[in-house]
């Protein structure tokens, strides 16, 4: 699909068509300083695209990188979108914010070139699991019978207020979290970068990946689960340590 | 999500879902009768106090991670690439 196509979609879900060129009127539903970056991004201004890839370019390419599984695929999926965006930033309509609109393309780009280049791929790089079967926490650790059916028998070790600062600090801690953020499955992958690392307002995120908020919620909190449990791992190899 | 109304708020919530609903929870994206099951729940097991603690940080950490896979050369290039296509727009 060719980059026109792709970004005619600013709203995702509805059917390409022509739309037409508004670039001398920045969208007024746009927050202020949106519209004010907009209109310089349509003035061609580089110092403004610089700060928009400044801004995005490492959370597009972690995402990329979860569909194509390349990283120089997953840079040249990028390149495309930064290239796409520019063409199509005309035809950008404001129904949804810049940032929305980018990762959309991004998105329907990688998907695209995942698909063709899913044939070099090793099976385990797309990894997908079952929504409605997998849980969040191992089931063993709840009672599975009796009077406790369903409440902890393994309960999480509290952390103190001091732990979330010591894992910053601690490089050990930082890997076993972005590992445990790399070896996501793709599903879960986009849900995490896109809500939790890049901020995106949960509406947004259902409209870029086309899911439902059930659907993200049900992924966001596997996500968060599986780099809990990777500092959980972490932890407990301190305690064994010392 | 944010309209469950399946289970009453007198009715127990087990930890094994308390532990489903915790992103949900979280983000404010349950139904008010959820809400106070799970807010009911949360006062009295510690073992839910901890898990749910747990998320909230893990959610506020990852937007803080260094990132390991971003090239300052790299993203150099597609600011060259993107320079370059401007000028012959």
């Amino acid at each position: 699909m060719n980059a026109a196509t792709t970004t005619r979609r600013e709203s995702i879900g509805q059917s390409p068509r022509a739309l037409p060129n508004t670039s001398s009127v920045p969208p007024r539903s746009l927050p202020n300083d949106e519209q004010r970056l907009l209109a310089r991004l349509r003035q061609s201004d580089e110092q403004a695209f610089d700060e928009l890839v400044t801004k995005h370019h490492g959370a597009l390419i972690r995402m990329a990188m979860g569909h194509v599984g390349d990283r120089e695929v997953a840079e040249e999926v990028v390149q495309d979108t930064w290239m796409a965006v520019i063409e199509s930033l005309d035809r950008f309509e404001g129904r949804s914010s810049l940032r929305t609109w980018i990762f959309g393309i991004m998105i329907h780009k990688a998907k695209d070139r995942g698909v063709r280049e899913k044939r070099h791929t090793t099976f385990s790089d797309f990894e997908t699991f079952d929504e409605e079967q997998e849980d969040a926490v191992d089931p063993s650790r709840f009672h599975r019978s009796g009077e406790w059916a369903g409440h902890w028998a393994f309960p999480p070790q509290p952390w103190d207020d001091q732990t979330p600062e010591r894992l910053l600090a601690s490089q050990q801690a930082v890997q076993a979290m972005n590992r445990a953020i790399e070896a996501l499955p793709v599903t879960l992958k986009d849900v995490l970068i896109l809500r939790d690392v890049e901020g995106v307002e949960a509406k947004q995120v259902c409209d870029i990946l086309q899911i439902t908020e059930t659907n993200l919620y049900v992924r966001l909190h596997r996500a968060r689960e599986r780099v809990r449990r990777a500092v959980e791992t972490y932890l407990e190899g301190c305690q064994r340590a010392v | 999500m944010a309209h469950d109304a399946s289970q009453s708020v007198h009715e127990e919530i087990t930890c094994r879902e308390v532990v489903e609903w915790t992103s949900a929870y979280l983000d404010a994206h349950v139904g008010e009768d959820r809400k106070q099951q799970i807010a009911l729940h949360l006062a009295a097991c510690a073992g839910c106090g901890a898990y749910v603690g747990q998320i909230a940080s893990v959610r506020d950490l990852v937007r803080l991670l260094p990132q390991t896979v971003d090239s300052p050369s790299e993203s150099e290039q597609v600011r060259q690439a993107v320079a370059a296509k401007l000028r012959r727009q």
